[in-house]
């Protein structure tokens, strides 16, 4: 089954009276539990595309479906229940709630997905647990090194269990050893829970995480898609 | 729950002290105008309310409680013959001048029958009320007393040209906007009101011109000589109110019809009329309603501002994090609630010290300067629906800026 799958994505911003092209054209299609890497130049139109894919940015043309669903005909307000019940984001900036402690970070994403009750507690911080970060609960993230804040944020995206992961150079603030335990946790709890995964990064170190790589160059997808070998 | 509201708010604990106090100030702003208010109106009124008297017989040209024409004592004797009428007992109101220690004071006199039913002078006791049968005594307002310059009962002064002896103290009569109180009873008043009334009027005609000479009669120290005691009422002696209890069973309105059709130039009143009447005549016809509820306005408008610029702050630097709820899937509804339950608890949290503020001061006001700020749990209800309303609405500024908030900016580095 394809999990995340686009057609002829077109997207162009105006700036004043000039239009720019951004994407041309692009179609995509990732299967159901892949781990799926995205990389290309700066300026190339990564996020852009990923914005889009995720129902956030409303394309200039062409269609997108995630888990079966066509999205580019939703709602605002469908698109955003969408994200709730289906998406976990992670961001470059990691986008922690900086008043809230580690727990209550997560505690809030399940909330927010309605969960309710006193068993959040208790699974907020078993996604901690399974991060790594079970003596941190208490912290707030600025209390929290940078793979730590970026750990607490996959935990809060892998919180009410979505089928869909999206980040946004989840590494590009992170030293490199960092960012390669980082990517590892993910692969691994990602498999673990049967995610399908599309993250953007500049990073050449973490490929051999991906089950396939795509390379976006001035917005069109290079012929081919690299399928890494060895993995596993 | 996790609230992120809450934490948010707390996150920066000085500027939300900052802010608490400003909400605080403008809710003490609107407590104190209002309840000066409520305080100066049922001031004007307090005497009407301690009475028993069902209906009160007025002049027809009344104006308000204080503002009246007195009618014969006369009519007092025709009201009891009234059928229905168990209790027909006269009021007399008049003005003068207490002189004690050589200062003088402008006084507001009651005369009322000691041993009747009908009428009280706010809180005070029988055996204060039963010394008024003696000549040319009387009870004053404590809150009165420095005025006065009284130290204690049995000090003596002047009203006009007759000696008064303070017998006993009241409590809750006066009214912020009349003279000083004094009580005494029928007899002594018409005496000390009538005390001192000559005047003459001296012309001369010479060169075609008519020069005249007005030539009043000073209130002066009788000293020692002899005083006389005050000459009982007779049927023409001014009273100002008559107070009437109807018979057990009587219908009110219909007593108040028979009274006015017997006793001509009468305008009955039953106590909540006399006290409306007189409550929106100070309200309305002095601009003293308005002034104060400006001032309450003010406050409203001052806490508005305070708390739509804490939460526009709080809102544009953490335009970020919204982003982020709404990348994450929260509804608008979700986002707005995150600030409606700021300024709910900016609300609480400014009312509580507000309201504390007040009664503190009101205490003390009420204490040293005889000046009641009324805080009824109504009004205390009152004040808190204003803050709530007051910081629910200047959370709109917040929510119209969070709405045009672009998750696309959580991309962003
Ligand atoms: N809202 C916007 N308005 C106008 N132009 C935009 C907007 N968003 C993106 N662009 C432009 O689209 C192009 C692609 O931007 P995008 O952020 O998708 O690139 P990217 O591949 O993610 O780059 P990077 O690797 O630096 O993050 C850029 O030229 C950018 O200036
Ligand atoms: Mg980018």
């Amino acid at each position: 089954m394809v999990a995340i799958a686009a057609q002829n994505i077109q997207m162009s911003f105006m700036s004043g009276t000039t239009e720019t092209k951004v994407l041309k054209g692009i179609d995509l299609a990732i299967p159901s539990g892949q781990i799926r890497l995205m990389m290309g130049p700066s300026g190339s139109g990564k996020t852009t595309l990923l914005s889009i894919l995720a129902g956030i940015l409303t394309p200039t043309a062409g269609q997108v479906q995630l888990l079966g669903q066509e999205i580019t005909t939703l709602s605002r307000k469908e698109l955003t229940g969408f994200r709730r019940d289906h998406i976990g984001f992670i961001f470059q900036s990691f986008n922690l709630f900086p008043a809230l402690t580690a727990l209550e970070n997560i505690e809030l994403a399940l909330q927010l997905k309605g969960y309710k009750g006193p068993g959040n507690k208790e699974q907020a911080f078993d996604l901690l647990k399974q991060v790594g970060l079970g003596d941190r609960a208490n912290n707030l993230p600025a209390d929290l090194s940078g793979g730590q804040k970026q750990r607490v944020a996959i935990a809060r995206a892998l919180a009410g269990e979505p089928e869909l992961i999206m980040a946004d150079e989840p590494t590009a603030a992170l030293d490199s050893a960092t960012g390669h335990d980082v990517i590892e946790l993910m692969q691994y709890l990602a498999k673990n829970k049967g995610c399908t995964v599309l993250i953007i990064t500049h990073d050449p170190r973490i490929t051999d995480a991906a089950d396939e790589i795509t390379y976006l160059e001035d917005g069109i997808l290079a012929k081919q898609s690299s399928l890494v070998s060895g993995f596993h | 729950m996790v609230s992120l509201a809450r934490k948010n708010l707390l996150k920066d604990l000085p500027r939300f002290l900052v802010a608490q106090a400003g909400i605080m100030f403008a809710v003490s702003l609107v407590t104190i105008q209002t309840g000066i208010l409520k305080g100066f109106t049922r001031s004007t009124t307090l005497l009407i309310d301690s009475s028993a008297a069902d209906i009160w017989v007025a002049s027809e040209n009344i104006v308000n409680f204080e503002l009246t024409e007195p009618f014969p004592y006369v009519q007092v004797q025709r009201a009891q013959q009234i059928e229905g009428v168990a209790l027909a007992e006269a009021l007399t109101i008049g003005s003068g001048r207490w002189y004690s220690d050589g200062k003088l004071t402008t006084l507001r006199v009651f005369g009322f029958d000691p041993n009747g039913q009908l009428f009280r002078p706010g809180k005070v006791s029988d055996t204060a009320i039963k010394a008024l049968n003696a000549p040319y005594s009387a009870l004053i307002d404590r809150t009165n007393q420095r005025s006065f310059r009284i130290d204690g009962v049995g000090d003596m002064a002047r009203i006009r040209q007759l000696p008064v002896m303070v017998v006993g103290f009241a409590r809750d009569t006066q009214s912020l906007v009349s003279s000083k109180f004094v009580f005494t009873s029928l007899v002594n008043a018409n005496a000390y009101i009538s005390s001192g009334f000559s005047s003459g009027l001296t012309c001369q005609l010479g060169n075609g011109d008519i020069t005249c000479v007005n030539a009043y009669q000073r209130d002066e120290d009788t000293g020692n000589a002899e005083v006389v005691d005050p000459e009982s009422l007779n049927s023409d002696s001014p009273v100002t109110y008559i107070l009437v209890k109807a018979a057990p069973g009587e219908d009110v309105q219909l007593l108040k019809q028979r009274i006015e059709s017997s006793l001509s130039g009468t305008k009955t009143f039953t106590k909540n009329e006399l006290i409306n009447t007189t409550q929106s005549y100070w309200q309305n016809r002095t601009g003293i309603g308005f002034i104060l509820g400006l001032g309450a306005i003010v406050g409203v408008l001052v806490g508005m501002v305070v708390v739509a610029q804490i939460l526009y702050t709080s809102v544009s630097e953490n335009l970020r994090e919204f982003g982020t709820l709404k990348a994450m899937g929260a509804s608008d509804w979700d986002i707005y609630s995150v600030i409606l339950e700021q300024s709910l608890w900016m609300a609480v949290l400014g009312y509580l010290p507000g309201l504390l503020l007040c009664w503190s001061v009101g205490t003390w006001t009420a204490a040293t300067q005889g000046i009641v700020v009324l805080i009824t749990p109504i009004s205390a209800v009152g004040v808190f629906g204003i803050t709530v309303v007051m910081c629910v609405g200047s959370a709109v500024f917040a929510i119209q800026k969070v709405t045009r908030v672009d998750p696309g900016i959580v991309f962003k580095a």
